[in-house]
């Protein structure tokens, strides 16, 4: 769970990036419908007619970042788009094409970039569950670019998620990472820590930390802590 | 701005592959003859439709059965994988799908039969298949539609780079339902036409297959390296690649300037569609003059996210058996002078640029050769 605790010595920091600028998107039981009607002024007219409620929210928190060709943009869901899922698997016998590609991960991230116009180099959509936040992360703080941009959210479904296979939350977030700690917001780490105990960090948990502001030391891995600490000087 | 391929070497310790011919060596064996997998069959399987080219292994329909029919042919492939403790904090598993479970969601709204659910959704799938090959927790999950098993096989070459892992393992599977053939039915470019890849004809058209592979990387151990990787998207249109074809020059570019002093001979993504094909293989006669291209979808049918490590494998024993095989289901013309049609000796050449290509623009492509 996020904690303000500090880190024991003992451990040595493996991977880690200074967090240069931070949007997060919390809609709560929002409808689609509403959150494009909330939405629809920060994009060009008539460009959110086919967008989804995750494509409108990761667009939206992507759009302060201004992310470019050379970023590196790691995505994290465990679900996904799972209204068009819903939608589309409600539409066979005669199935749509356009909810066929909607429902595709990584289909939100996609609206957002196309919407833009906007090509990236190295893409990196993560699925999972358990170990989703860590292996994010992980290709976020592995990445060699300059400016590492870390996404992720959920959709709220509604008969998946009475099936426990869709989110019973609605989020989105998504973080601008770079190696330099000059007026940095914060700093996020994966270290090594021989008895690290795997304790359950999902996403939601990862978000509500993020959109807090909150700190994080959990151990999210086999050997491994997740660290995050806000505002704070870097020695 | 030029940005340079993702050329640190990692040695491939072990592939293999799952197709609807059967492993590695049997799937070869049946290109080398020019034998086609795919089989007109009902788009939406049981329910009927229209009767269009899909490549099934053996025992799996297209219907989802509850437990999955694949996960026994996982579980065959697995047997093959060399080494144990996979998924240990040392030994990071990665597994790449544009399909996972998908199957099995479609099955539970057809049928309503909850026990379709413990099959859903992409964690669900990989935890079954950790419990049943034995892996531990350490297990990656990555979807990005047809370039998925290359973004596997670059993050664990990252990782063992960066010394987190002694050993990685990249597993892909996508295995058809009427999900994704009802889908791409729907986009009109899988219907009754087989597959002619980088044939200039009048109408495009794919197959879908079956398929599941595995490699094993290492930082020093195996006969084969992949030298350098590169990926690119467009983010220009879901469906269709910049005209102009600049997507596939910014993916190939970064690699044909690493195999400048090398002699490669080229597998393409290929999946018979019109515009793409002719934007690859245009783009890949631009980056490297005179390299015999080929495909091999015109056989097996597009096996979506796992083309990119099923088609590895086979690159990796075409290079050991000396012998390429040729672009099955097509005929002249083609695109470009460059398409290779017959099977072709591959001695004269060191290496294999693997490229694959996904919805979004998104491309990936990779060089293989011996170590």
């Amino acid at each position: 769970m996020p904690s303000a605790a500090r880190m024991p010595r003992c451990f040595s920091v493996m991977l880690s990036r200074f967090i240069h600028a931070i949007h997060t998107e919390d809609p709560g039981f929002e409808e689609p419908a509403a959150t494009r009607e909330r939405l629809k002024e920060s994009f060009p007219r008539g460009a959110t007619r086919r967008m989804t409620q995750p494509g409108l929210l990761i667009a939206t928190a992507l759009a302060g970042l201004a992310p470019g060709e050379d970023d590196t943009l790691v995505y994290a869901s465990c679900y996904a788009e799972s209204r068009a899922l819903e939608s589309y698997l409600e539409s066979f016998p005669t199935p749509s094409p356009t909810l066929f590609q909607t429902s595709i991960h990584p289909g939100s991230v996609q609206q957002a970039f196309i919407g833009r116009q906007q090509p990236v180099r190295h893409f990196f959509p993560h699925a999972g569950r358990a170990q989703l936040v860590v292996h994010a992360v992980q290709t976020a703080l592995l990445a060699p670019a300059p400016r590492t941009i870390l996404c992720g959210g959920e959709e709220r479904g509604t008969w998946l998620r009475e099936q426990r296979a869709a989110s019973d939350r609605t989020f989105a977030f998504a973080l601008l990472l770079t190696p330099e700690p000059a007026g940095a917001l914060g700093k996020i780490s994966l270290v090594a820590s021989a008895d690290a105990v795997p304790e359950k960090f999902l996403l939601p948990a990862f978000f509500d930390a993020l959109h807090a502001r909150q700190a994080i030391d959990a151990a999210v891995a086999a050997g491994l802590r997740l660290t995050l600490t806000w505002q704070v000087v870097w020695p | 701005m030029s940005f340079p391929a993702e050329n640190t070497s990692i040695r491939v310790a072990a592939s293999g592959c799952l197709t609807p011919f059967g492993d590695t060596n049997a799937t070869l064996a049946a290109l080398l003859r020019g034998e086609c997998a795919l089989r007109p069959t009902p788009v939406l399987g049981a329910e009927g439709g229209d009767a269009v080219p899909l490549a099934l292994c053996p025992g799996h329909t297209l219907n989802e059965t509850a437990p999955p029919a694949w996960l026994r042919l996982l579980g065959s492939l697995a047997e093959k994988i060399p080494g144990n403790g996979w998924g240990s904090p040392r030994r990071p598993v990665f597994v790449t799908s544009s399909n996972f479970g998908v199957g099995s969601l479609h099955a539970f709204r057809h049928t309503r039969d909850p026990a379709h659910l413990a099959f859903a959704t992409p964690s669900a799938t990989v935890g079954l298949l950790q419990t049943q090959l034995g892996w531990g927790a350490n297990v990656a999950l990555l979807s990005h539609a047809c370039v998925s098993a290359h973004l596997g096989l670059l993050l664990a070459t990252r990782t063992l780079h960066a010394g987190l892992a002694d050993e990685a393992l990249v597993f892909s599977f996508d295995f058809l339902s009427p999900f994704v053939t009802g889908g791409f039915h729907a986009l009109k470019i899988l219907h009754a036409d087989f597959p002619a890849p980088y044939q200039n004809r009048d109408t495009g058209s794919i197959g879908l297959g079956d398929g599941a592979a595995f490699a094993v990387l290492t930082r020093e151990r195996g006969d084969f390296a992949v030298l350098a990787q590169s990926l690119h998207n467009e983010m220009h249109h879901f469906t269709a690649n910049q005209p102009d074809g600049a997507g596939f020059d910014a993916c190939l570019a970064p690699l044909a300037a690493a195999a400048a002093h090398r002699r490669p001979w080229l597998k393409g993504h290929g999946t018979g569609t019109l515009e793409a094909g002719r934007l690859e293989a245009t783009a890949l006669a631009r980056a490297f003059p005179g390299a015999p291209l080929v495909s091999w979808k015109g056989s097996l049918g597009h096996t979506l996210g796992s083309c990119g490590l099923v088609e590895l494998a086979l690159a990796a024993a075409a290079l050991r058996a000396g012998r390429t095989p040729g672009t099955i289901g097509s005929a002249p013309p083609a695109f470009t002078a460059a398409v290779a049609l017959e099977n072709f000796d591959n001695r004269s050449f060191d290496t294999v640029l693997c490229a694959s290509n996904a919805f979004g623009g998104a491309h990936a492509a990779l060089l293989l050769s011996h170590a």
